[in-house]
């Protein structure tokens, strides 16, 4: 159990994905515009890493490693994460339009976020167990929940600050990410 | 490698296989065109955009909250592409036009300096802007920055000015906009605007009845667009040039130049561009948004009924107007006279409004003809009833039924439906004639006598000349035309010579008293002041209202209400609709007894209701609707800045000329005198104006 | 608007030069630029997919129905990606081991995926290979630069040569996290100084 919850730690503040991590900086940058499309972000992204972690370790557990394609892990899972992802926008806007409106819009958004690849993909680096899976999939998308929705908190704010024209939109959100990413950095070593 | 392959043609067809099943079992119907502008945009899901995804976005641009460059992957290609995707809105196919709705700019106070950021979005969470103007433009330019047609610039004034033909209407304006001054709208969208507390609108255009865009086709007019005026006025009024010389211009009474100096001249502007587009030779084109397959009944052909049936056919709805007259007009054809509105003007005005293909009947009457029951089985979605106010009031005294008596607006319309061979008997005019009342129904009588050769014309009024309901300039005109006036006189009784004639008026001389509900001074007679005057001729107009006969004779009539002054009942005086919920009303039917352009505004106020009601929309109007009021803080008690000028003189026809014709009394103003009356506008916003400088050309 | 082939290059190397005029792909870019050799390796292989993609998108072009493109898109580059992955494997096996998952990533790049939708789907064989190198040179060369200031800054070092001998103190802030987003906004700042945009 301890070193369960140690992994939940790590993978949130630690190894924070986006920020430790440099993984799905592109709808870090993109969707921390606004508070509440950050929030319906992270939603998504919880709700779909997760997924994405238990369905691609099964397929490599049982299918790639048994036939020794280890080399076919890329385009299998870019393809198995793009099924899901469309598989599970159709069944929320028909059975959960609800739940939809709220994080179903940004399901496409994350077939091709680095975030979700790359934990599939650490995932397997690091020969977790299915239960091993699931929790990290569960704290990395934690953590990028946490940093971008702080992140928009900031954004907001900047948006009425003077900033200097050169700096301005991209330039400052990116020297933003790196003082939020310098108060991630304190917990290294924690764990 | 074999099993390579066929792992990778077993995953792609297991994956292909339960998405093409999925897609059929989980369907959901969207927007048509939210798949096109998602096809149209890179699918790269990269979110660089700030929406989640390339569906997102598409979604956002279809409803307008995002720019059709939305996409940061691909260039100003697909832009274009998905603006034209989203600039056609599918229920009509109008295109959306973006257009400024403050004329302030850097004129308005300002309030603070600002030294932050070029935002306009920044600068409104400052106390609202550094402006006094709390509605106007900012001038930063958010909207600038986000066009990417390059369609809107800043201009000389320091608000946006929209070039038309770069505009796409996507909308990416609009949306960023802090102060909501750039709007994206259809034609449908503007012909069905109602004035709002939140509007950027002058004084003048608040006050008239029919909401015209006052200072815009004003300064049009200074840009000799003439055209452009007169567009700026039909999307308001379609009878310009009924209004033109008919207007009371209650506008005039609230001009910001009128409170140090003489008003702007807003209804002769109005006249000289009408005349302009008539004496022109040709006519404007007048779009209409494409068919809704509905039909309306325009049950009246008045000004109230033809306002209503020429908006609701630019609405895209099939109209067909049923008149009980010969022509079309009603009371602007039967009731006002010739030398006021001529009919060859009024012919040409009504023809312009049946050319954009509304249909019409005439010699129809509700209740004897048809009734609500045959309009509904003859297929009419809604019904507008704009019968005006026909019916004389009458004095209920003795005698006043007597040979030679006759009453105010039978007695116009007989003489205007013979004047036009339109059939009825011809009125023997008497020698000393004499007219009860002090509206203009009763100025129009006495001077439509004079010019029919009666010796001696007589105003019968009960109270005085200040209290008279008539407009001033009429009544001046009465009285340069020779005119007498008996004033504080209130009729007894009518007596009669040996052969059933009349022969005298009798009435009591009055005084006056206290201040009644109208604010004007009761009259009351003084005892045994009784006074006899000469007459063989008396004609009654003491006021008129809706004839509501035909309720008793038709179908499905039970359900309309009528109220205790016989007009139609309508619980809301905006939204017009009648206790029947297809059925609506306006104008003198509605209001009782009022002005031509009080009828035109109502005639476009039902026929919003009427499309929102034909759309399956609520017909209640917008909460921050502004009627029969002003916006607190723009009507001003002083104004500076400006420097006296007169306005000009309205040319009129001699006055022993034109008593003995019908021809037109007063005329147009020359088109120097009309530039040089456009400069006199101080092109006002609801808080700030022009000021006049010292080399105002004159 | 025919631009030559020539001009369709040029412009991946300034005018629409990533990451910095296009803000695309940021993660490799603040990932593996902790030296320059990392930020070359990574941008060559980046370049490697990006030609070959933009080849066979434009190729297969009038194939490819526009309803399915985004996944043919994706199973070309994958394809691609898997070729660089197992050829990086066999011939420089080190820099494989440094770059790690991010060699796998290419695939979700969004600039690749981007440069096939936007242009090479459009565009004849022959551009889209000079605009797939253009944009590919442009991002290694971003990325080379990115690499080289954050290793001057962070070991003192340049392609491993110790540059300032062992007494200077590495500001090690700049090869973690933080430096890399600072120095990135920082660069981007300066692009957009020079390029007045």
């Amino acid at each position: 159990m301890g070193d369960y919850i140690l992994l939940v730690i790590s993978c949130i503040l630690v190894n924070n994905i986006l920020l430790a991590q440099y993984l799905g900086n592109c709808p870090f940058l993109g969707t921390s515009k606004k508070m509440e499309t950050a929030v319906g972000m992270a939603m998504a992204v919880v709700f779909v890493l997760v997924m994405a972690g238990v369905i691609t370790w099964i397929a490599d557990t049982f299918f790639l490693k048994r036939f020794g394609l280890e080399y076919l892990r890329t385009i299998s899972f870019i393809l198995v994460i793009a099924a899901l992802v469309q598989f599970v926008e159709m069944f929320l806007k028909k059975s959960i339009p609800a739940l939809y409106a709220g994080l179903g819009i940004f399901l496409p958004l994350i077939t091709t976020n680095c975030a979700v690849m790359g934990v599939c993909l650490i995932n397997i680096k690091e020969e977790y167990t299915f239960m091993q899976v699931i929790v990290s999939s569960f704290g990395y998308a934690v953590g990028f929940g946490l940093a971008l929705i702080l992140f928009a908190g900031v954004r907001e704010r900047i948006l009425l600050a003077r900033v200097p024209k050169p700096l301005q939109d991209t330039s400052i959100a990116l020297v933003t990410a790196g003082i939020l990413s310098l108060t991630f950095y304190a917990f290294k070593g924690m764990v | 490698m074999t099993e390579a392959v066929l792992f990778m043609l077993l995953l792609g067809g297991v994956c292909g296989l339960v998405l093409s099943f999925a897609s059929k079992i989980f369907y959901v119907y969207e927007d048509p065109r939210i798949a096109e502008v998602e096809g149209l945009l890179a699918g790269a899901n990269c979110g660089g955009c700030g929406y989640a995804g390339c569906s997102a976005a598409a979604v956002a641009v279809v409803e307008g909250q995002a720019p059709p460059s939305v996409c940061v992957i691909s260039g100003s290609e697909t832009a274009a592409l998905v603006a034209a995707v989203v600039g056609v809105d599918a229920g009509s196919a109008e295109p959306m036009r973006s257009y400024n709705t403050c004329q302030g700019g850097d004129r308005a106070v300002t309030k603070y300096h600002y030294m932050g950021i070029n935002s306009c979005r920044a600068l409104a969470a400052l106390y609202g802007g550094m402006r006094e103007c709390s509605v106007g433009c900012l001038g930063l330019g958010d909207c600038v920055r986000a066009c990417a047609f390059d369609a809107l610039k800043i201009g000389p004034d320091g608000y946006p000015v929209v070039d038309e033909a770069k505009c796409v209407g996507c909308g990416a304006c609009e949306k960023v906009c802090p102060k909501n001054i750039m709007e994206i709208k259809t034609m449908s969208d503007k012909l069905l605007h109602l004035n709002q507390y939140d509007d950027r609108i002058a004084p003048c255009q608040q006050t008239c009845p029919a909401e015209i865009d006052i200072p815009k086709y004003i300064s049009q007019i200074r840009n000799n667009d003439y055209e452009g005026a007169v567009k700026t006025i039909r999307e308001r009024n379609p009878l310009l040039l009924s209004c033109g010389r008919v207007c009371p211009h209650p506008c005039e009474d609230l001009c910001r130049r009128g409170i140090e100096d003489e008003a702007v001249s807003i209804n002769q502007l109005k006249r000289f561009v009408a005349d302009y587009e008539m004496n022109s030779g040709k006519r404007i084109p007048i779009s209409c948004a494409l068919p809704t397959g509905k039909k309306v009944a325009v049950v009246g052909g008045g000004p109230a009924g033809l306002s209503c049936a020429y908006f609701l056919r630019r609405l895209g709805h099939e109209v067909t107007i049923f008149d009980a007259m010969p022509k079309l007009g009603g009371m602007i054809r039967y009731g006002i006279p010739e030398y006021r509105l001529p009919k060859e003007v009024l012919a040409w005005e009504i023809e312009g409004i049946l050319n954009l293909g509304v249909k019409s009947r005439a010699n129809v009457k509700l209740g004897r003809d048809f009734d609500m029951g045959s309009l509904v089985s003859a297929g009419y979605d809604a019904i507008f009833l704009g019968i005006g106010a026909w019916k004389d009031y009458s004095l209920k005294v003795e005698g006043e039924d007597l040979d030679g008596c006759f009453t105010g607006i039978d007695f116009l319309t007989r003489f205007a439906k013979n004047q036009q061979g339109d059939g009825g008997d011809s009125i023997k005019i008497g020698q000393k004639c004499a007219v009860i009342g002090g509206g203009n129904t009763a100025i129009d009588c006495v001077r439509t006598l004079v010019r029919l050769g009666a010796k001696e014309v007589t105003i019968v009024y009960r109270r005085t000349r200040n209290e008279m309901p008539a407009n001033m300039v009429e009544i001046e005109a009465a009285e340069h035309e020779g005119v007498k006036f008996v004033f504080l006189a209130a009729p007894v009784r009518v007596i009669a010579d040996d052969k059933g004639k009349a022969k005298q008026l009798e009435y009591l001389k009055m005084e006056l008293g206290e201040p009644d509900a109208s604010g004007r001074r009761r009259p009351v007679p003084i005892e045994g002041s009784e006074t006899l005057l000469d007459v063989d001729m008396l004609v009654t107009a003491i006021g008129q209202g809706p004839d509501v006969s035909f309720k008793e004779d038709g179908k499905r009539m039970d359900d309309l209400g009528i109220t205790r002054w016989n007009t139609i009942d309508s619980a809301d005086p905006v939204a017009l609709q009648t206790s029947i919920p297809y059925v609506f009303t306006a104008g003198d039917a509605a209001t009782g007894a009022s002005l031509v352009v009080e009828a035109i505004g109502g005639g476009r106020r039902a026929a919003r209701s009427i499309h929102m009601f034909l759309s399956g929309k609520a017909t209640t109007p917008p909460p921050k609707t502004l009627f029969k009021n002003h916006i607190p803080g723009s009507v001003f008690d002083a104004v500076d800045g400006i420097k006296q000028t007169p306005r000009v003189k309205m040319p009129e026809l001699p006055v022993d000329e034109r008593i003995k014709t019908f021809d037109e009394a007063d005329l147009v103003i020359s088109e120097d005198d009309a530039l040089e009356e456009s400069m006199r506008c101080l092109s006002c916003c609801l808080s700030c104006y022009n000021k006049d400088v010292a080399d105002l050309p004159l | 608007m025919a631009k030559s082939i020539t001009q369709e290059f040029v412009k991946g190397l300034w005018d629409e030069i990533p990451p910095f005029r296009l803000v695309l792909g940021l993660c490799p870019v603040l990932a593996v630029t902790t030296t320059v050799e990392n930020g070359l390796g990574m941008g060559l292989a980046t370049t490697f997919v990006l030609v070959c993609s933009n080849m066979l998108v434009s190729l297969l072009r009038d194939i490819i129905p526009s309803k399915v493109r985004i996944a043919c898109f994706i199973v070309i580059i994958a394809t691609f990606v898997t070729v660089v992955e197992l050829l990086m494997q066999a011939f420089t096996y080190p820099l494989f081991l440094k770059l790690g998952i991010f060699i796998p990533l290419i695939v979700v790049n969004c600039i690749v995926l981007g440069r096939s939708e936007a242009f090479a789907f459009k565009n004849p064989v022959m551009p889209s290979l000079a605009d797939g190198l253009g944009i590919g040179i442009g991002f290694t060369l971003s990325l080379a630069a990115l690499g080289a200031v954050r290793e001057i800054l962070g070991s003192g070092t340049f392609f491993n040569i110790s540059l300032f001998g062992p007494s200077f103190q590495p500001f090690s802030l700049m090869v973690e996290a933080p430096g890399a987003f600072i120095c990135l906004g920082l660069m981007l700042c300066i692009m957009n100084l020079v390029g007045n945009k």
